[in-house]
């Protein structure tokens, strides 16, 4: 192994680590600069289970960045350090093993894995979590290419048409636990609103229902994103989020 | 009984020309002919995925019909998934592993060709589909029931997609019973199993994925068919048929099927790293150990793609897919331990190499992520899946797929690529790649399924896709570059010579290309890497006993 000054080894390094010097220092640049931590492309949640969700996002995205930059470092460092400046000849170490650090590297990645699972589990059990006394319950009713909304307990009924820029709305009061009952009547589809930061497929012969608890008003775009045929990409539907009062009196209009 | 044949009697003198290419038995020239069919389908299948996206540069385009776009992706996905990134590893395995092992021919020569045929015909068989009337099949590659029943999907291409499945899948089986015969029983003397190089060790062990998951397939798609042409039931809900089953077969032969895809080029970059860097593999046990739990996980984590679908327990296979990141993390310490300390060359292999190291690094955190149920139910059927899903095929996978092009083009042909062209591809498919499917990550985040024809007139998709578009143009615009260097380099190429990269392993022992039997003649094999141990006497592999 030939030697080199300390100081050109040095520099190596600097190049080497950038890469975790650019994460850290953008990850306290957000924390310090007040803004929080960012939302790395996510949403903002209008739900509790979304903010779980974005939570869980926020802690993993940190954590990839992490383990991204440290592996893409050690790569850099290989490259930079260990590349040949025209001295073919040198002929390198040839050792091939080094079981202390074969035993590093395989049980911290199982240590950091544990800790995600078990965040995983936590967040996952509480986002699925059926209340016992929904707010309001909405069965939806999913066919090749429209939505069907209905409110059984005051009997409004909002069904899609095929008209262009007419998606079917749905109103929801704020601060309520919703209910939807998730059902199809011919092939595939997922009710999915991006801003709850959560979809669920309706699938022949499957009863499934999902609670979100809404924490914000506003009007949020919602889709079918399991590809189901033809008009596919026009499947939407718009969910408005409104004050209680609100929502009573457009109930009320609604009714048949 | 008056005349007794010898072994030395000369046989009818083989074919030559085309005659010889279609009646050949040669594992060489039925590893090339799967390269180059493989390569052909990757082109098809690259110029429908450059369709879609100009279909999707500006919201509401109507360049192609909603139903004209769903063959595409349809026709995309499933070219570049049964007919080009696995195909093209059976074939680089069928070149490469009997000479890895110093065996003359693979254990089965005509059960070989019979493959490559299947596969060609049930290649041309699924494309076909675009020539009859309702054109190809258009349910996606996955073919999720009920969409994909007759009554949803009545089309003569529809069909034709899943003779092809059957067809391509029964190849995929021949080749791998042949994979796994070859490298178990024709083996050189003193190539035990722990001297294989790390390629040949993937490519037995793809090949046990392929026999456990491919049968499981096949059989799922003549389910289908039944219930398609014979009135069957299976998954029709309205006669009590269970949909979601069809999931679950499927998805037990998707996610190995990724592995499939991927772990043939894992061992291209171990084959390439090494030679590059003047090394032995890093860590050769524990590689070999890591490539078997990916496989044995790789069984178990089928219901990772159904989260969504509210049937499936989802902390085992969330809890089960996480774990697959360990051996995965095992190999990159692998690669960059053999890197450590070397004395690094960066020809266009080890360009390629390195360029899967990093994009493939990414693919797998957002594995990571994807494997975390919650963000999943964000994530899945967006098109952060399908960026991170070309990561890991693409930027993983296809990286290495030529990486291996260039580190043995000068066996296949004696002829070496040229350099200069080479970092040419290299630098336009790094930036159009990452142009294209970076972006796609953010895309599917703020609400962009896939599989749609058009999305929501905001400025943000719009931006997004524009450049995504961009990146695509680049990366199609990449393949010149190659197409070019081969046409030259078949014109006019410099000779390589046997072993132009100071290879480690046999088939740098014998000569570009390699006659008919492969060897004349065997230097010993004591290590992993018995060309390396020949040609530097002085700094030997550890010659421990044969394991």
């Amino acid at each position: 192994m030939d030697r080199e000054p300390a100081l050109a080894r040095r520099r190596w390094w600097i190049i080497a680590i950038l890469p975790v010097v650019i994460a850290l220092g953008t990850l306290a640049g957000f924390a310090l600069g007040g803004g929080g931590i960012p939302s790395f492309g996510m949403p903002d949640p209008v739900t509790e289970q979304g903010r779980r969700t974005h939570t869980l996002w926020q802690v993993l995205f940190i954590a990839a960045i992490g383990v991204g930059a440290l592996v893409w470092a050690l790569i850099a460092w290989s490259v930079l350090r260990y590349r040949g400046r025209g001295d073919t000849e040198r002929m390198p170490s040839q050792k091939a093993y080094n079981i202390p650090m074969e035993i590093v590297y395989t049980v911290a990645p199982i240590i950091a894995i544990i800790a995600i699972f078990i965040g995983t589990v936590i967040v996952q059990n509480k986002n699925s979590a059926l209340s016992a006394a929904p707010d309001v319950r909405i069965e939806v009713t999913g066919y090749q290419w429209q939505w069907k909304f209905d409110y059984p307990a005051d009997g409004v009924t909002i069904i899609g048409t095929s008209e262009p820029g007419a998606d079917p709305e749905i109103v929801l009061p704020v601060d309520a636990t919703i209910r939807f009952d998730l059902k199809t009547t011919d092939v595939i589809h997922s009710f999915w609103v991006p801003r709850f930061l959560t979809k669920r497929d309706l699938i022949p012969g499957v009863h499934n229902e999902i609670d979100v608890h809404t924490t914000a008003t506003g009007t949020f775009d919602g889709r079918c994103a399991e590809f189901c045929g033809i008009n596919h990409a026009t499947m939407n539907f718009v969910v408005r989020v409104v004050p209680r009062a609100e929502y009573e009196q457009w109930i009320t209009e609604h009714q048949r | 009984m008056t005349a007794v044949l010898t072994p030395d009697a000369p046989h009818a003198a083989p074919a030559t020309g085309l005659l010889g290419w279609l009646t050949t038995t040669d594992h060489k020239k039925i590893g090339i002919s799967y390269m180059v069919t493989a390569f052909g389908f990757f082109m098809i299948g690259g110029a429908l995925a450059e369709l879609i996206r100009a279909q999707l540069w500006s919201p509401g385009s109507t360049l192609v019909s909603a139903s004209t776009y769903n063959q595409l992706f349809t026709m995309h996905g499933s070219i570049m998934m049964y007919l080009f990134i696995v195909p093209f590893a059976v074939g680089l395995g069928n070149y490469i592993v009997p000479l890895h092992i110093g065996a003359k021919e693979m254990a089965f020569p005509r059960l070989n060709a019979l493959g490559y045929w299947l596969y060609l015909l049930g290649g041309l068989t699924m494309i076909s589909g675009f020539l009859t009337a309702d054109g190809a099949a258009d349910f996606g590659w996955t073919a999720y029931a009920p969409l994909s029943g007759s009554s949803r999907t009545p089309s003569v291409g529809a069909d034709l997609w899943l003779i092809a499945i059957v067809l391509t899948g029964l190849a995929g089986v021949l080749a791998s019973v042949n994979i796994v015969a070859t490298v178990l029983a024709m083996r050189a003397p003193g190539m035990s199993m722990f001297r294989m190089p790390i390629f040949t060790w993937n490519m037995l062990v793809t090949s046990i994925l392929v026999l456990i998951a491919f049968p499981v397939l096949t059989s799922a798609t003549f389910m289908l068919l039944a219930d398609r042409l014979l009135g069957g039931h299976i998954f029709d809900p309205a006669a009590g048929g269970v949909p979601i089953l069809w999931q679950h077969l499927f998805w037990f032969f998707g996610h190995p099927e990724v592995y499939i895809a991927a772990l043939p080029f894992f061992g291209v970059v171990t084959e390439v790293l090494p030679v590059f860097s003047k090394r032995p593999v890093f860590g050769y046990v524990g590689l070999v150990f890591a490539t078997m739990f990916i496989a044995a996980f790789a069984v178990g984590v089928w219901a990772h793609h159904m989260f969504a679908t509210g049937a499936v327990e989802v902390a085992f296979f969330s809890g089960l897919s996480f774990l697959i990141a360990v051996p995965t993390g095992v190999k990159f310490f692998n690669w960059i331990g053999t890197m450590w300390g070397g004395n690094l060359s960066f020809g266009a292999p080890m360009l390629f190499a390195l360029g899967f190291l990093v994009l493939f690094l990414l693919g797998g955190l957002t594995g990571v992520l994807l494997a975390s149920v919650s963000v999943d139910l964000q994530a899945t059927d967006t098109y952060f899946v399908v960026a991170h899903m070309h990561y890991v095929l693409f930027g993983g996978s296809a990286f290495a797929l030529f990486a291996a092009i260039y580190f043995w083009y000068p066996k296949f042909t004696g002829k070496r690529l040229h350099e200069g062209w080479a970092r040419v591809h290299f630098a336009l498919m790094f930036i159009g790649f990452n142009l294209t499917f970076a972006v796609q990550h953010e895309l599917g985040l703020q609400g962009m399924p896939r599989r749609v024809v058009t999305y929501p007139d905001n400025a943000l998709l719009t931006n997004l896709n524009r450049i995504s578009t961009v990146g695509a143009a680049l990366l199609g615009v990449s393949t010149l570059p190659f197409l070019w260097n081969v046409y030259r380099t078949w014109r006019r190429g410099e000779p390589a010579g046997d072993n132009p990269w100071d290879g480690h392993t046999l088939e740098w022992a014998t000569t570009s290309p390699p006659p008919p039997h492969n060897f004349d003649s065997l230097p010993p094999i004591r290590s992993n890497r018995p060309v390396w141990d020949l040609n530097h006497p002085d700094h030997q592999s550890p010659q421990g006993h044969a394991r």
